[in-house]
């Protein structure tokens, strides 16, 4: 009888889909209701400020600039006659970001994250650029896990040695903290993350330069022998 | 009284169809009902992954492949890292083989949920859709704990993975796949003996094995015309050769045994992620010399890599000069091959019937066009 | 019942102000058209709403939750924002065909109303050929279908539109027969009579207890109604997922929410009819014969829409397939021996 095997097959499919008519809907409301993040949960970029100070952990190292495959983070800081680095201006374009999370992973200072936060839509495209302020104050509240290495406030020849290593393998252990470090003068504090990335960001520059033209040539090459 | 008169006439299906699965446009030449010729274009959705890949250091790559073909997103990770190690001779610790491998069989299955929902959905019935979706929330949940994304994943990285999982990583993993084998039947009950579903799929869209061969198709859709190649067990990488289990084949090539062959690799993906589960050792995710993201260089030479993915054998040629960035990189998607042969497919079928054969393909455009 | 004993009260008001008879029955008729219009666009309204909820509620998410309780005006605004939207009309349409389509569905859906019984007393008229009419009027539809994708000018639109014609026509057949296998019971074409002769509080009395024929003849009336109705599996007029929205695809703004809202009349009237003929109509006991009478249509209502969020939709010649060779056989064969075990005399 096949057709009362169909019929029987229709009945239990309308059973199945009966059965779910009385379930709680696993869907949520979101504006009144919210999903809860994973704390890795990669949403907007931000900066992340240091927990004591307040100050912003980024070291303008660039190496997040550099990370990024879209351009998205433009890090605008010339050194001044002391060789320190100031800050002129740290845009991330969100409209650019593809949130790969690069920079994140690139960063040794826990000075940029992406953070788990979602709700950043905006009327005007324009809003989407963020300058270091609005970037801060997005990551005020962001929890982060302080991985930085403490640096002893007065040895900074020695740190700024050791740093290309750290550069060229990130997330390498870290070296023992000095709680010294902590009671230094707050000048100090600010000068110590300035002169230390000196030395990584010498070293992608290097990288990079003499990337550029063995890169190009063969490229070139190639495209001649397609013609 | 002469006879009526009839002709042909074209139909534009697409770029902006409901189910042409992204921005396919097909060239219809109706009689009626009745497809008589079909001709896809493609290109709508091109992006030039390859060329931006040639601007990009090996590592900024990667997200780039995320943006390949998304839907089984870690495949491209695994894909391109699996190239890159090649290339440079990268020895990927043991952890990291087994995370790759419980995310690129997650992975799997979430993109065969996928496929479950919205063909059932493209042949009429909705509420599959939001079933299978269901479940697939719950793979994806599992990947954003881990990696932070949902659908760009970019977690398998050359060496290894970009992190290690989570502690409550596998206890979630674990339960979603009791859900998941439990809820086999709740799929299975709403269509496979269903008598709709049945004449809808049964025997439309035709694929022999020796035409599946010719056109390159590969995957689900080869295997249920009877080719059993898969390239996890016909040409095994990372550790696919320890674990046991099956490569599912169907015969009669149509829309119907797509869908079964399917399903029947959704349950193949379970049990190598029990397996790889109870198997998963502790160690490193990464290898001793990290890559850095910008400066990583591989040796000059070229690389073929490729894995099996839920959409075929999903492949990648990469060409290094030795600089940091790749000098080629060109990118093989299994639905590239399936759209082409589509038109072997549409023979003396309706419209319904052609979305249907299209649905079964499991075709995604972004892996088309690239 | 109290309805009708409202209108009672209102005709002999009117006497009391002595208009002449014609003018008087004019104008209680005209009164009552705007009651059974206004309360069904409310139900359709309502049964919109009520189909998004349970379609949200099988596939384990909310449905409409924004507007008031659960949603419970959404369609309401829907239709709202629908009568501010641009009427988009394309530049080749045919433009008189255009602009009537929607009017004539949506008069079409509303006709079955004249005899359908709300209740006991609660009809508009008691035609002798009741049946017959709604037979008629319900197939009005496909005309308006055909029209809007002709006067779309547009191959989906026409598609659509061939196929509603070719399958509205079709299940016109089986649905007409499996009918009169109630007719066979009952013995009269009125609508009043088919439900009295379901008289009695036992369920038993219903047509569709009666073995076999009045079962047969049930699931063959709802597979045609389905059909006719335009509804999941056989929705193909304007299968979303093949012809874009078929015969409406040029539609925007009022015109559309006239379609929309005659596919839920329609939705009504095919479950109102089964109830009537099948489920003993609004015999029930305790409550109010118009509660009994809603009450098994919307179970209907409910069974036709497990129906739509659960089967795939058939293919075009798969649907004419089983409406001739599987269907109309049945449906002769049923209405036959209906026909001969009533001759002999056998009862039930």
């Amino acid at each position: 009888m096949g057709v009362l095997k169909d019929f029987f097959n229709l009945v239990k499919g309308m059973t199945i889909t009966g059965k779910h008519l009385g379930r709680h809907a696993v869907t949520i409301q979101y504006p009144e209701q919210k999903m809860e993040m994973f704390e890795r949960s990669r949403g907007v970029v931000v900066l992340l400020s240091d927990k004591e100070t307040g100050e912003l952990n980024c070291t303008m190292c660039m190496l997040c600039m550099r990370a990024c495959p879209t351009a998205a983070i433009q890090i605008d800081a010339p050194r001044d006659e002391n060789k320190k680095r100031v800050l002129n201006s740290f845009v991330i374009d969100n409209t650019l970001c593809c949130y790969c999370g690069l920079c994140e992973e690139a960063c040794n200072f826990c000075a940029i994250k992406m953070a788990p936060l979602y709700e950043f839509s905006t009327w005007n495209k324009d809003d989407l650029v963020w300058d270091v302020k609005k970037l801060q104050e997005m990551g005020r509240d962001v929890p982060y896990e302080d991985t930085r290495k403490k640096k002893p406030a007065a040895a900074d020849k020695p740190a700024a040695e050791k740093k290309p290593a750290a550069a060229a393998n990130p997330g390498a252990d870290a070296k023992p903290a000095a709680p010294e470090a902590k009671p230094a003068a707050p000048e100090a504090k600010p000068a110590a993350p300035e002169a230390k990335p000196a030395a990584p960001t010498e070293k992608p520059e290097e990288t990079k330069d003499e990337a550029a033209p063995s890169k190009a040539e063969p490229s070139d090459d190639d495209k001649k022998g397609d013609v | 009284m002469s006879p009526l008169r009839t002709e042909e006439f074209t139909i534009n299906m697409g770029p902006h169809h409901p189910s042409t699965h992204g921005v396919c446009r097909l060239i219809l030449t109706m009689d009626g009902e009745k497809v008589l010729k079909v001709e896809p274009v493609i290109g709508y959705l091109h992006r030039s992954i390859e060329k931006i890949c040639e601007n990009r250091t090996y590592v900024q790559c990667v997200p780039l492949f995320d943006r390949f073909e998304y839907v089984t997103s870690m495949s491209c990770n695994m894909v391109f890292s699996l190239a890159v190690e090649k290339l440079a001779q990268i020895e990927v610790p043991e952890r990291a083989e087994y995370l790759r491998v419980i995310m690129l069989e997650l992975n799997r299955i979430a993109s065969h949920l996928l496929f479950y929902g919205v063909t059932a959905m493209d042949i009429g019935a909705l509420t599959p859709f939001l079933y299978g979706l269901r479940e697939r929330e719950l793979i994806v949940d599992l990947f954003e704990m881990t990696c932070g994304q949902r659908l760009t994943y970019n977690y398998i990285r050359p060496g290894g993975v970009s992190r290690d999982i989570p502690p409550e990583f596998i206890p979630k993993c674990r339960e979603a796949v009791k859900i998941i084998t439990e809820k086999m039947s709740d799929y299975e009950g709403l269509l496979n003996e269903n008598p709709i579903w049945k004449v809808r799929n049964v025997g439309i869209g035709y694929l022999s094995a020796e035409d599946a061969i010719a056109w390159g198709v590969s995957g689900p859709v080869a295997r249920a015309s009877g080719v059993s190649y898969d390239i996890r067990k016909n040409d095994p990488y990372s550790i696919y050769d320890r674990f046991d289990f099956e490569i599912p084949v169907h015969h009669n090539g149509d829309c119907y045994d797509r869908y079964l062959q399917r399903l029947a690799e959704i349950k193949q993906s379970l049990r190598i992620v029990t397996q790889a589960l109870d198997g998963l050792p502790e160690g490193e995710i990464q290898p001793k010399k990290k890559i850095n993201a910008i400066t990583f260089k591989p040796p000059a030479g070229e690389v073929y890599a490729r894995v099996e993915n839920s959409r075929g054998e999903l492949g990648t040629y990469v060409v290094s000069d030795g600089t940091n960035k790749p000098l080629r990189v060109k990118m093989r998607g299994g639905s590239y091959n399936q759209l082409q042969a589509l038109p072997i497919m549409i023979k003396d079928c309706l419209i319904a019937d052609l979305v249907a054969i299209f649905a079964s393909l499991d075709v995604i455009m972004p892996e088309v066009d690239r | 019942m109290e309805l009708y004993g409202i209108f009672e009260w209102i005709y002999g008001l009117l006497a009391d102000t002595g208009l002449p008879e014609p003018w008087l029955t004019f104008v209680v008729y005209l009164g009552l058209g705007v009651v059974i219009f206004g309360t069904l666009s409310v139900l359709a309204l309502f049964l919109v709403w009520w189909e998004r909820k349970i379609a949200g509620h099988i596939q384990q998410r909310f449905g409409p939750m924004r507007t008031g309780w659960h949603g419970w005006y959404q369609t309401i605004m829907d239709a709202v924002k629908l009568l501010q939207k641009e009427d988009i009309r394309v530049t080749t349409r045919d433009k008189a065909v255009f602009f009537w389509a929607p009017v004539v569905c949506f008069v079409a859906a509303y006709l079955a109303y004249v005899v359908i019984p709300f209740g006991e007393n609660l009809w508009v008229a008691d035609l002798n050929v009741g049946i017959l009419y709604i037979i008629a009027v319900t197939t009005l539809t496909v005309i308006s279908l055909l029209m809007a994708g002709w006067g779309s000018n547009n191959k989906y639109a026409l598609l659509g539109g061939m196929r509603s014609a070719a399958q509205v026509v079709s299940y016109e057949v089986p649905m007409a027969v499996s009918i009169l296998t109630i007719i066979v019971f009952s013995g009269s074409l009125s609508m009043v009579d088919i439900a009295n002769s379901q008289q009695g509080n036992v369920i038993f009395n219903w047509f569709i207890f009666k073995p076999p024929f009045g079962i047969i003849a049930f699931l063959t009336y709802i597979t045609a109604a389905t059909a006719e109705a335009n509804r999941t599996p056989f929705d193909i007029p304007e299968a979303e997922q093949e012809l874009v929205a078929g015969y409406n695809v040029e539609y925007s703004g009022m015109k559309f929410a006239m379609f929309f809202l005659a596919e839920f009349v329609n939705l009504f009237t095919v479950s109102a009819i089964a109830t009537t003929l099948f489920l003993g109509a609004w015999h029930g006991p305790l409550l109010p014969s118009w509660i009994w009478f809603l009450l098994k249509t919307f179970g209907m209502v409910l069974l036709l829409m497990l129906f739509r969020w659960t089967f795939p939709r058939l293919r075009v010649d798969q649907l004419m397939e089983f409406a001739w060779k599987f269907l109309v056989p049945l449906t002769f064969a049923n209405l036959i021996l209906a026909g001969w075990m009533k001759y002999a005399g056998w009862h039930w």
